[in-house]
């Protein structure tokens, strides 16, 4: 069996909530019984609505929340009884992108310093070899080098990302997570920094996990999707598998919800998602599912299935969705817009 | 691949950025300017007195101002202006030494209880509403009883007095630049806690500290002002624009001078305090940096 570069086992995670009081009153189930592999060079991407728990989930997945229950193996070592000390150590090989460049780079730092700390913190260089690494970084990222002196507020949203990018490869890890990484950027940027993020992928042979709502950007890059409803994955396969022939009825949905996008077949689904602090019984999507028979409201369904797997009891029995219409995914758009845009920098 | 920002420019720091920002500052420059106006008096007070402040003279009591005596002179025939003079010493000596004092006490509390959180922030926060929910001057001037009437023990009780002032805001901006997604990140790379402390969090607070550090200043000038003037602060003979103030009520509708000049050294110096600090706000509130 290969060694999966990350590997979640049920994990959980409930917020507390409380009243006015501070007695408690309930919990957000943000994520509740979750189970994922990534193999190293894979990309996953964790597609749902807000809210969903995806977020929460790829915190959980680098210990930067605790899980309530639940395993983490990176790189076949098990992080969740790791010691303080020996956490800091291992999240060499784990580093996480950020969604907004604006918040997650230090306004008092230059680039150099931020780039510099991973270095600092994970390796012996000198401090001469870590400006050249620095000045490497910078240019594989598509930066000037000259550039590392300079602070954040200098640059753009786009070049703000791919500083974030510089400092998440700096110590060489085998995963990233990339929380929205792009979703705060112009479109015409999004497509530069998803090219430089896949080529890093290729590259570096990362485990990359995306966790995203714009299914345009995950049909773009993704070679696994998982997709999240209320705290729980409803649907994972092959992205081509999942686009093509989506078994879920909320899978479907999103689906079908993409702009520009008429082709899809699914039935419309109503209503808001309802609260994680009280999720529906049976199959948390009951409420919301255009095909739902009595056995939804009481049996929670398993997450089933070989390499494409559906929680559903009416997988198989649902007709048939018409394929996700290629010529009119945000996935092309955004390929026409990467060559368009190529030599254009930020 | 090239970036558009310009590499003649040299890069700006955020502090650089906050300097030039504040030196545009059209009516914090005018405060600055009339502050270290007061300063210079202060330290050149014995070449530009012209007069001894205690000196006394029977032949000069009330006098009121004229080319020989600018501010006039008070009931035991002193120079006024050599007294207002000799006085910026002590307010200005108050206002900074009572500050710096309760930046020392206050911000190490806050650090700690914004840091630690639990019990530890919940036994410091609570000593410092305590002292809160008690008005600033009566605090003051409470401790100031307590420990003596001496200008040390004044700038010692407006030091105590001051310091959960800056225990509450040095907690809320640790809190705050915690759950920054730049703090996240700096765990999430492997930070041990007091490297993102010390790297991360504490430069990201100290300016909204030096603001408020200017605005207290002005503050303990009024309080050592209030302290003299109820004779807990600076003590007779030497000068102090509060107790000044005091021996002017006596005078106030044949001598009104001996309360002009003082009274309105403290508005002036005040004055100017509060623009330098609203100044200071400005440059460094990041949502203000784009004009």
């Amino acid at each position: 069996m290969t060694e999966y570069a990350l590997e979640l086992a049920g994990i959980r995670r409930h917020f507390p909530v409380r009243d006015a009081l501070g007695r408690p009153r309930g919990a957000v189930r943000a994520v509740d019984g979750v189970s994922l592999r990534v193999a190293p060079g894979e990309v996953l991407a964790i597609v749902g609505e807000s809210g969903c728990g995806k977020s929460t989930l790829g915190r959980l997945a680098l210990r930067l929340l605790e899980p309530d229950d639940g395993q983490v193996q990176v790189l076949g070592q098990e992080w969740t009884t790791l010691s303080p000390r020996a956490l800091r150590a291992a999240r060499r090989d784990a580093q996480m992108i950020f969604q907004d460049p604006f918040a997650s780079l230090d306004p008092r730092m230059t680039v150099a310093a931020a780039i510099e700390e991973p270095l600092i913190l994970h390796t012996k260089l000198s401090r001469a070899e870590r400006a050249k690494r620095v000045a490497e970084l910078l240019a594989r990222v598509g930066l000037r080098p000259e550039t590392a002196v300079r602070y954040p507020h200098e640059f753009s949203g786009g070049q703000r990302q791919r500083i974030a990018i510089a400092r998440a490869i700096a110590s060489n890890p085998r995963i990233v997570i990339g929380d929205e990484p792009v979703s705060a950027l112009d479109v015409s940027v999004q497509a530069q920094v998803l090219n430089l993020l896949m080529d890093l992928i290729r590259e570096m042979e990362l485990a990359f996990i995306l966790i995203s709502h714009d299914l345009g950007v995950v049909r773009h890059v993704a070679g696994r999707v998982a997709v999240m409803y209320l705290g729980r994955i409803v649907e994972e396969g092959p992205a081509a598998e999942i686009f093509a022939a989506p078994a879920h009825p909320y899978t479907r949905a999103l689906l079908a919800a993409v702009p520009g996008q008429g082709h899809i077949q699914a039935e419309p689904i109503q209503g808001e998602m309802p609260s994680p602090i009280a999720p529906p019984s049976g199959c948390r999507f009951h409420t919301r599912c255009p095909y739902a028979v009595a056995r939804c409201s009481v049996d929670s369904p398993e997450l089933l299935g070989a390499a494409h797997k559906v929680a559903c009891h009416l997988a198989g029995e649902l007709p048939a969705a018409a394929p996700f219409a290629e010529a009119h995914t945000g996935g092309e758009r955004l390929s026409r817009l990467a060559a368009h845009f190529h030599r254009e920098e930020a | 691949m090239s970036v558009s920002v310009s590499t003649i420019r040299p890069p700006q720091s955020p502090a650089r950025r906050a300097l030039s920002a504040f030196l545009a500052h059209k009516l914090a420059m005018f405060g600055l300017l009339v502050v270290l106006v007061f300063v210079a008096g202060a330290v050149f007070a014995p070449y530009l007195a012209g007069a001894d402040p205690i000196a006394t003279s029977w032949s000069a009591i009330r006098k009121a101002p004229s080319a020989a005596h600018w501010f006039g002179t008070d009931e035991n025939g002193r120079d006024v202006f050599a007294r207002v003079l000799f006085g910026a010493r002590a307010s200005l000596a108050a206002g900074v030494i009572a500050v710096g004092g309760a930046l020392l006490i206050g911000v190490p509390f806050g650090l700690i209880a914004g840091l630690a959180g639990g019990w530890v922030d919940a036994v410091i926060s609570r000593v410092a509403d305590a002292m809160l929910a008690v008005p600033f001057l009566i605090l003051a001037i409470a401790l100031a009883a307590f420990l003596g009437p001496a200008l040390e023990n004044a700038m010692l009780a407006i030091a105590i007095s001051a310091s959960p002032i800056f225990t509450r805001l040095a907690r809320g901006m640790v809190q705050d630049a915690a759950s920054q997604d730049y703090v996240e990140a700096a765990r999430a790379m492997g930070n041990p806690p007091w490297r993102t402390a010390i790297l991360h969090i504490l430069p990201n607070i100290a300016p909204s500290l030096l603001v408020q550090a200017t605005l207290s200043i002005a503050e303990a000038i009024i309080a050592e002002a209030s302290l003299s003037f109820l004779g807990l602060g600076q003590q007779p003979p030497a000068p102090s624009w509060g107790s000044m103030l005091n021996s002017a009520q006596r005078f106030i509708e044949n001598a009104p001078w001996l309360a002009i000049f003082p009274g309105g050294a403290i508005f002036i110096l005040v004055l100017a305090l509060n623009l330098v600090g609203d100044g200071l706000r400005d440059a460094m509130d990041p949502r203000a940096a784009k004009r």
